[in-house]
Formats: structure tokens, sequence, C-alpha cells
């Protein structure tokens, strides 16, 4: 005990303050004590017998669908080839024996030497100089097993007929921090490799395949903007277990159906554990926690219109067109198909990283809902309807000097002068026309109607790919800010306003069905992979209704009889679009694109269409940018499309799709 | 003679006894913060400059620097700015709970982030504190009867405490604790104050584990971090699943075994460490546990650097530890005991206690005698804020001494 003059002073408070600083020294001292060296036996033990390694085991990941069963996304085993230590470790050791023995035998000599030159035989500490130092032990020994190592390495490589290094220095560090995971020697071994290895070596000398899933897409690029694609992710998800001492590779979604369902496809990943001896070898392993797969999502897409569109678009306009392709049930909102050209590949290492960073092309974005676009002439059928609410007399005629005065401001008119009603100012697509009856109605009206529509807002898809547009608001339009030219850009859609394919798309399905503003759908259900499975699969309800126009079905008839005459008319802008046996109703339109003095530098072509007539079903958007009018680029892909819808119909014989149902 | 040595009236400048065992454990601290890092191969492969062994020297001598300069000065001058020092390190306490100015580690906001390092201001808070406190406590023995003094020292007291608690820093607000009553019991306070203070603080921290260790979730809980709580649960040995939401599912039950598992594994390794350290130790870097990675890398050579110690010196090595710390820890009372006035003793007494409670929790929570609590272990714990603060902590100790009677 240590004992100062101070504490035999009368200091009684520091006396006390000492007294408990030696009780609680004490107290580490005989905890100490207990464990150390009473209880060190028991530890030592532990230390032989203890420690397990846990291992990620990521979950398989639930598969991608079409609304047939055709498969857009799954896995593939791929075969790696995998040196196993523990197998090994009975050949180190007797490697490093040998070495040893080598070694020992030089020194016997080297000693044999020095006691010849000396005379006499060698004492204890004079013997000691020729002893092995700790490190040289060590050194020895991991020379040892890379030439184990090696040796196998060299046999599979021979028998494979595939060179194949070792390199020492991952060995090293891969035997280090890694001991009990098989070193990986070959990656994606090829089937003829695998045959070769089964044959020849299967189960021999630590080596052996193991399985890994890779994700891979049948269908290519196609559809490669809605699949999104993974990036490589090992690391634990909220909830999960955070403290793995190994993790296998696994992937999380980035974008696309791969992003916006990535908890329900990843599933959770498991826990191996690996139990391992003092030295770190494995000795055994169990599943610790079982992986649970990932779901299943089934889309609303139909393959066989995707890949239509997809080759109608490479066909007419080749693969760098910008350009996008949306087709959609108008009763339940189903997307079937939804293109985006240039395509990207949902395999992302896959793409040549300067094609996606061109900054012309831009495959990154899904132009089909990822884009502002003006509509141009698409956006007069939202015109009219406002217009006829407002008590516009569709036989009315409007005279088309073949320019319009908004203010000061003169706007060309590609339609023919002369005098102009409803019908034939939708065929040559008026902008006269639809700025006076627009004026007419009022903005304000047009824009009420815009927003039935929910112009300016998400359409709610789940691929994380998506922008609002823009549309004005009323307090916008009513504001100091606003004038009359705005109006008049407003109402053939122009201007303040941006829309995407989709949203177009659900806006001419209102126009189609009867008036109902849907959510579009594009994923059906998730459910388990497995399909023995009593899990119940979540189903995404259809044709959910996000609003309604609320006009007469009156209005309606007429814009459908109007937009049918478009296409069938001889004289209609959207004429190209007319398959034999299929009534079309649709619209095209041509919007400029501006620049910051007002000139024109592009052009935003369009074709938005609905068919069949009596009963519409299918509504079909097609987008090209930089393309001369609508009429000329858009409609023959929406005909090639229809062509494709009509031979689903009829498979036989490919006619009349009309007056079903 | 040791007992002589230690007895003899001191006339040099410097404790030289206390700088002397600080040295020795200065070393130890370099040469286990070298063995527990360069076992991890990542770690190893840095750069020499980038090394933690090199780092730890480095502060070792930013804090030696920083002590000495503090020697400079008269205590009585330090003391008279420890209002100034204590109201600064209050600021930086509440602005290390501010999400852009303190930076997240490990679930808690403890540090400042100052570009190329971080600088945790809990560590000086509770040198700040020991001043602040030291000053208020050194009027005279009279005035401390005052109810008012009594309630303004607990509120010199309390306000750090919480700021700390709140960072989460469990450690570093429990440490204060004792060092702030062993002061009030050094200055002078009435028996009939502390007895009341420790009795209602006993109540308190019983109620605290109650309501931890036997409510089950739903009911009225304290809210604390999961970790920290879990911690709790480990060391008293409570199962987790007994806390886990009524309509936990199986697979929900599963995982909270599996995390129990990976909560009492850090424990049980530092545990497995230090026992099969046995009497004389593995040597010199060459512990398995720390090697093979069992003691998790992450704490190794901070939190858990006495495992490693332990188990490569064995309990030869302990005791040579001990004995270091009891040396300091002493010599400390004895510049208490020796100081001009109650303020050079208030200040050396705070200290100690300060540095006691650091090496108690920490040495105790390797043994497991202890909860896990993040307290680093004074100068062997890898760490520039605990290196400095703790030589800090010594220059103001011998600082006392240095201006101590008859001086």
């Amino acid at each position: 005990m240590l004992i100062f003059d101070e504490l035999k002073k009368n200091d009684p408070q520091l006396r006390l303050v000492a007294m408990v600083l030696a009780a609680g020294l004490f107290i580490l001292l005989a905890g100490l004590w207990w464990v150390q060296i009473v209880s060190a036996r028991e530890y030592e033990s532990h230390l032989e017998t203890q420690s397990y390694r846990t291992v990620r085991i990521p979950a398989v990941r639930g598969k991608i669908l079409d609304r047939n069963g055709r498969v857009l996304a799954e896995n593939q085993p791929e075969y790696n080839l995998g040196l196993y230590l523990d197998d090994l470790r009975k050949q180190f050791d007797a490697a490093y024996g040998q070495a040893l023995a080598r070694v020992r035998a030089v020194q016997a000599q080297r000693i044999a030497a020095q006691e010849k030159k000396l005379g006499h035989s060698l004492t204890k500490v004079e013997r000691r100089q020729f002893a092995l130092t700790p490190e040289e032990r060590e050194q020895l020994r991991e020379q040892a097993r890379f030439q184990v190592a090696s040796e196998v390495v060299r046999q599979v490589s021979e028998r494979l007929g595939q060179p194949l290094a070792l390199n020492e220095a991952t060995f090293d560090r891969h035997y280090d921090t890694r001991r009990a995971l098989p070193y990986p020697l070959l990656v994606n071994l090829n089937p003829t490799q695998i045959a070769r290895f089964e044959e020849l070596y299967s189960g021999t000398l630590g080596v052996n395949l193991d399985l890994q899933a890779v994700r891979v897409y049948p269908f290519g690029t196609t559809a490669g903007h809605l699949l999104g694609y993974l990036q490589r992710d090992d690391s634990s998800e909220q909830g999960e277990d955070a403290s793995f001492s190994y993790r296998l590779p696994d992937y999380r979604g980035a974008v696309g159906i791969e992003g916006g369902f990535d908890a329900q496809l990843r599933g959770r990943a498991g826990a191996e554990a690996v139990l391992v001896n003092n030295m770190g070898y494995r000795q055994s392993t169990a599943i610790l926690t079982p992986s649970e797969p990932g779901h299943n999502v089934v889309l609303t897409l139909d393959m066989d219109l995707e890949q239509a569109a997809v080759q109608s678009l490479v066909q007419r306009r080749g693969a760098d067109a910008r350009a996008a392709v949306v087709v959609m049930d108008v009763r339940t909102g189903d997307l079937l198909a939804m293109v985006s050209s240039p395509v990207i590949n949902p395999d992302y290492a896959a793409n040549d990283p300067q094609y996606l960073s061109d900054p012309k092309l831009r495959p990154q974005i899904n132009r089909a809902t990822q884009e502002n676009y003006a509509p141009g002439s698409i956006f007069k059928p939202v015109v009219a309807l406002a217009a006829l609410e407002a008590g516009l007399d569709p036989n009315a005629t409007v005279n088309n000097p073949g320019y319009v005065y908004v203010g000061r401001r003169h706007i060309a008119d590609l339609a023919p002068p002369g005098e102009y009603n409803l019908r034939r100012a939708i065929i040559h697509s008026s902008n006269t026309y639809f700025i006076t009856i627009g004026m007419r109605a009022g903005i304000e009206n047009v824009i009420r109607m815009g927003e039935k529509f929910h112009f300016g807002e998400r359409t709610g898809i789940p691929t994380r790919q998506e922008t609002a547009g823009i549309f004005p608001t009323l307090e916008q339009v009513q504001g100091t800010g606003w004038r009359d030219g705005d109006s008049a850009n407003i109402c053939f859609g122009q201007g303040e306003m941006a829309v995407t394919p989709l949203q177009m798309a659900v806006a001419y399905a209102a126009i189609a069905n009867g008036g109902k503003v849907l959510w579009p759908r594009l994923v059906e259900r998730i459910g388990s992979q497995d399909p023995a499975s009593s899990e119940a699969p979540t189903v995404f309800p259809s044709g959910v209704v996000r609003d309604e126009l609320g006009v007469p079905p009156r209005d309606l008839k007429i814009l459908r009889d109007d937009m049918l005459a478009e296409t069938e008319d001889p004289e209609g802008t959207g004429h190209a679009a007319v398959v034999p046996g299929l009534r079309i109703c649709g619209k095209t339109g041509t919007a400029q694109v501006m620049n910051e003095h007002n000139q024109e530098i592009d052009r935003t072509t369009w074709f938005a269409s609905f068919a069949p007539y009596e009963n519409p079903r299918y509504v079909v958007v097609v987008m090209v940018e930089s393309g001369t009018y609508g009429g000329p680029t858009c409609a023959p892909i929406a005909h090639d499309i229809y062509e494709e819808i009509l031979k689903k119909a009829n498979p036989g014989t490919p006619r009349t799709l009309a007056r079903t149902n | 003679m040791p007992a002589t040595l230690l007895n003899q009236e001191h006339h040099e400048r410097f404790d030289r006894l206390q700088l002397a065992a600080l040295v020795g454990l200065m070393i130890i601290g370099t040469l286990f913060v070298y063995s527990a890092t360069m076992a991890n191969p990542a770690m190893a492969a840095l750069p020499w400059y980038d090394q933690s062994w090199l780092r730890q020297i480095v502060w070792y001598a930013l804090g030696i620097g920083a002590g000495a300069a503090l020697c400079l000065l008269d205590y009585h001058i330090l003391a008279r700015w420890s209002f100034v020092v204590y109201w600064a390190t209050i600021i930086f306490l509440f602005a290390v709970l501010i999400p852009h100015i303190g930076s997240m580690r490990f679930g808690a906001r403890r540090w400042i982030d100052l570009g190329p390092f971080q600088f945790q201001p809990s560590e000086f808070a509770k040198l700040a504190f020991i001043l602040a406190l030291a000053h208020f406590l050194s009027r005279p023995a009279d005035e401390l009867r005052l109810p008012g003094n009594f309630w303004k020292g607990i509120g010199l007291l309390l306000l750090p405490f919480a700021l700390t608690l709140k960072e989460p820093d469990l450690g570093s607000a429990l440490v204060m604790l004792p060092t702030g009553l062993v002061m009030m019991f050094v200055a002078g306070t009435p028996k009939s104050y502390l007895l009341k203070l420790v009795g209602a603080v006993g109540l308190l921290a019983a109620l605290f584990l109650v309501d931890v260790l036997f409510v089950p979730p739903g009911w009225w809980q304290i809210s604390m971090e999961p970790y920290q709580r879990d911690r709790l649960l480990v060391y008293f040995g409570r199962d987790y699943t007994d806390f886990a939401a009524p309509n936990a599912t199986p697979a929900d039950l599963q995982r909270l075994r599996q995390q129990q598992l990976d909560d009492e594994y850090n424990v049980r390794q530092a545990l497995i460490s230090v026992g099969s350290g046995g009497l004389m130790g593995k040597g010199w870097r060459q512990g398995t546990q720390n090697a093979l990675g069992y003691l998790p890398r992450a704490v190794a050579h901070n939190d858990f650097i006495f495992s490693v110690f332990a188990e490569e010196e064995g309990f030869v090595g302990s005791m040579l530890v001990l004995a270091l710390y009891a040396l300091v820890l002493f010599t400390g009372l004895r510049i208490a005991g020796q100081a001009r006035d109650r303020l050079g003793r208030l200040v050396a007494v705070g200290v100690v206690t300060l540095i006691f409670s650091h090496v108690f929790i920490n040495i105790g929570m390797n043994i497991r005698i202890m909860p896990v609590t993040g307290v680093p272990l004074p100068l062997l714990s890898y760490g520039g804020s605990s290196v400095l603060g703790s030589l800090i902590a010594v220059g103001l100790m011998q600082n006392v001494h240095i201006h101590r009677k008859g001086y």
C-alpha cells in the first residue's frame, strides 16, 4: 500500500478518497486475478473451440414477368471454381514439415561444420544462434502454403486446359482475412469447363464448384428502361443484422422495376454460420437464418406489343431515334407497351459508358415518362372539350386567313385558308380555329379542363423515372404576368406547358373510355416465386379512377368522330396510321422546340390515338424527337403497332378486330 | 527504498514519480496500439505516416505540449478563466447535437468535424467542468452550507452531464458523476447534503435499471438508444426476447436472439482475450483473439485495448498497468494533500477521480464487472481527444504541484 505523510495527517476527506481508490483498484486486481489466473484454463479452451463467422447469404432475387408469363428478368447460375483452404490444411502442414526438415538439415550441417572448426560440440548457448526465429517459421509456413496451393492450381489448370495463375499477395491476403471462405480461382466457367472439371476432378483436392446467381434479361435491351438495373451492394438492409464477418456479393436495384420494387424482389438475406477453429479454418457450416427468396413481379406489359413497337421504331427511325411509345388499355389503365429509344441494357455493365453519357442521345432517361415535351396539336382535343363545355357549336365556322393575330403577335397557320368547323379544324390541325375557340371559351376553362386530366402531375408509376410535366395553374393565368399570347400558346399545346407521352396516353384514354382519367398500372401483381406457395399474391387493382372529366357523353362522341375522320379522311394528317379492319381515332402533333431567342431549334412530333372507334380498347401514343411532322413521322409507327394488335386478336387471318365485345 | 522515496517531501519542480508512471503508460499505449492495429491487414496496409500508432505518438506529443503549456500559468489564473472555458465547452456540447455541425459515427453525435480530424467536445467538457467546479467550491467552507450554493454546484454538474448524455455518450456522462461528488465531498459540503444526493442518485439509478430491465415494451420506458439498452441487457444477462413487441413473429424472435448473440459476442470475446492471457500472456503481437479478428476490429485499439494488452502480457502485465495507474492516482492525491489552497486541492482531487473512473469502468467492462459503455482507458486507448484530454488533465495536476505550499 502506498501511504503518504499527507494521509497520516489529519485529512479525513483525502484519506477516505484514497481508501475508495485503493478499494477500486483492488476490485479490479481481484477481477483480473479471477479471470486470468483462476479461470484462465477455461478461457483457453474457449479459445480453441469457440468462434463462428457469419456469412451473409443474399436471397434469390424474384423474377420479372410480363402479363403472359414471359420472363423479362431472372437469375441464372454462374459457376465459380473455389479453392477450399480447410481441405488443404493437412497438406499445408505436411509441406511446412518438409520445409522445416530441410532447413533443419541445413542447420545441422552448419552446426556440424562449426563443431568441426571449433573442435568441440556446441554448448546450448552456441546452438541457439542456429535456431529459427518465429518470423522465419511464419515465413516458411507461408511459403509452404503457397507452394501447395500453386501445385493444386497447376493441376487444375492443366486438366481444364486453361492457364490459371495464383497471385501470392492476394492468396496471402485471402488466407489472412477470409480463411473460412473458399479462395476464388476462376469465375464464370463455361459449360465445357464445367463438364471437364466434373469429369476429371470432382471432389478431390480441395477444389470445388460454387454456385452464384447472376441476373439475366432474356429480352436484352427491350423494355430496358422499365426494368432498370442493379448495382453491387453487399450492405445490410434496415432491420437486418449488420455484423457479418463476410458478405457474399449482393445487388440492389437502382431504378425502374428493379429499383422501385427492390424491397419485394430482393427478399431477405440469410446468415450462415461457419464454425472455425483457433487457426481460423472452417470446421463446419450451419444455416443460422435461411434467406427468404424475393417475390416475382408480374407486369402488365405485353412483350409482343413491346417488341413490335421497338421493331417499328428501329425500322422506321433507326436505333438512334430519340422517341417513345406508350400503349395502354383504355379500360383498365394497364400499360401494354412502354418504349423509350435509344435503348439501355438492363445489364448495366454491358452498356458502353461513352454511349450512356452521350449528351444528345441520353439513353439513360426514359423518354416515355421522364422528359418534358410540348404536346403541340395533340393537346387540341382538350381545348376542344373545354370549348364544347363552354357552349361551342361544333358546326359553327371560324375563318382562317392563314394566320392569326393575338394582340400584335402574328401566329402562322399551316392549314389552308378557309372556313373551319371543329371537324375540319381537327383534320387540318388549324391553329387559328383552336386559338379562337380557346380564347372565346376563356383560358380559365381550358386550364380547369387540363387540371381534370391531371396535367402537370405525376401519374405515379413505380419506376422512379417520372417527371410531373408543366401545366399552368388558375392563379398563374389570372395573375399579372400572364398575357394573351401565353393563353394562345396553350390553345395549340405550346408555351408554358409540357407533358410526358404517358400523360398523353392517360388523357386520350379518358377521351376514349367516356371520361375516366385512370391511374396507369404497370405492375399487375407481386407473388411468391414458389408456385406451390400458399401465400396470396398482392394484386394491384386495375382501372382505378383518378378523376372523372364530368363532360356530357355527347361532347366526347363529337371528339371521337372528328378524330376518326383525322385518320380516315384522305386529307387527314394522321391518314398514315390506318389499318384495314381497325377504325382508329387519332390526332397528330408537331411542337416546336424554341431556344431562348424564340427560334425553332428542334421539333417534337406526335401521334396520339385510340382504337377501335366502336368500342375503344387501346390507346397508342408515339413521340419522336426531331421528326418532320406528326403525320409522316409518327403515324406509321402507330400503324405498325395497330397491325400487331390486330394480328394478336385474330391469329389466323389478319382481319377485322372491329366490333369485338 | 520506495517507501522513503514516496514519503519524502518533494523539492523538485515536477512530480517526477508521476511523470515516470505516465511515460510508462504512454510507451505501453504505443506498443499495444501498434499490436492491435497491425494485426488488421487493412490497417497494416496503410502507409507508415497514416498508421494509428504513429498518430498516437503525435497525439502524445501534442498532449505533452499542451499539458506543459498549461503548467506555465499559475492554476489560479486558469481558474479565473474557468467559467469562460466551461461555457465555451457547453456551447460546443450544444453544437455537437446540431446535425450539420456534429458528425455521426456509430450512431452517436459526439464529434465535431474539423476537416483532417474530428474532436470530441465531451472529452474537454470533463476538464472544464473540473476546473469550474473546483473554482466554485473553493469558496470558504461555511458558504457551502448554504443550500443555494449546493444547488448551484449540482447545476454545474448536471448541465454538461445532461448534454453529454444526449449525444449519447453514456460513458463520458457517467464519469462526471463520481468526479463531481468526490469534489463536493472533499470541498467540505455538509454530509447531510451529500448523503441525500447519493441517495437520490442511487434511487434514480435503481429506478432507471428497473425500468430498462424489467418493464416490457409498450409500457412507459425511458428513451434510450437501442444499443445502450442492449448493452445493459447483456450485462445483466436478460433475454432480448422478453422485450419483443407483443405481436412479434417467430422470425422476429429469431432475429432478436441472433442480435443478442452478436451483442454478447463482443463482451465474450473480450473476456476470452483477457482470460486466455493467463499468468504470463502470449507475448507482444502474439495474441490470436485480436489477430484473427474475434475482437471487433473497430474497438480493439480503443475501447478494448486492455483486452489486447491482457491477452498478450497476461496477469503480470495487468498488474503492471494497474500499478502504473495506482502511481498516477496516489501521487495525484499527494499533490492534492500538498496543494497550496483549496482550489489546488480540488483540482487535483477532481483529476484523480476522473482518471480513476475511466480506469475502473474501462478495465471493468473488459472483465465484465461493468457494462459496456464507450469509456476510453486514459493514455492507452487510441484516440486524439482522449489522449489530449488525459494529458491536459495531468498537466493541471502538475500545475497544482508546481505551485504548491512553500513554492
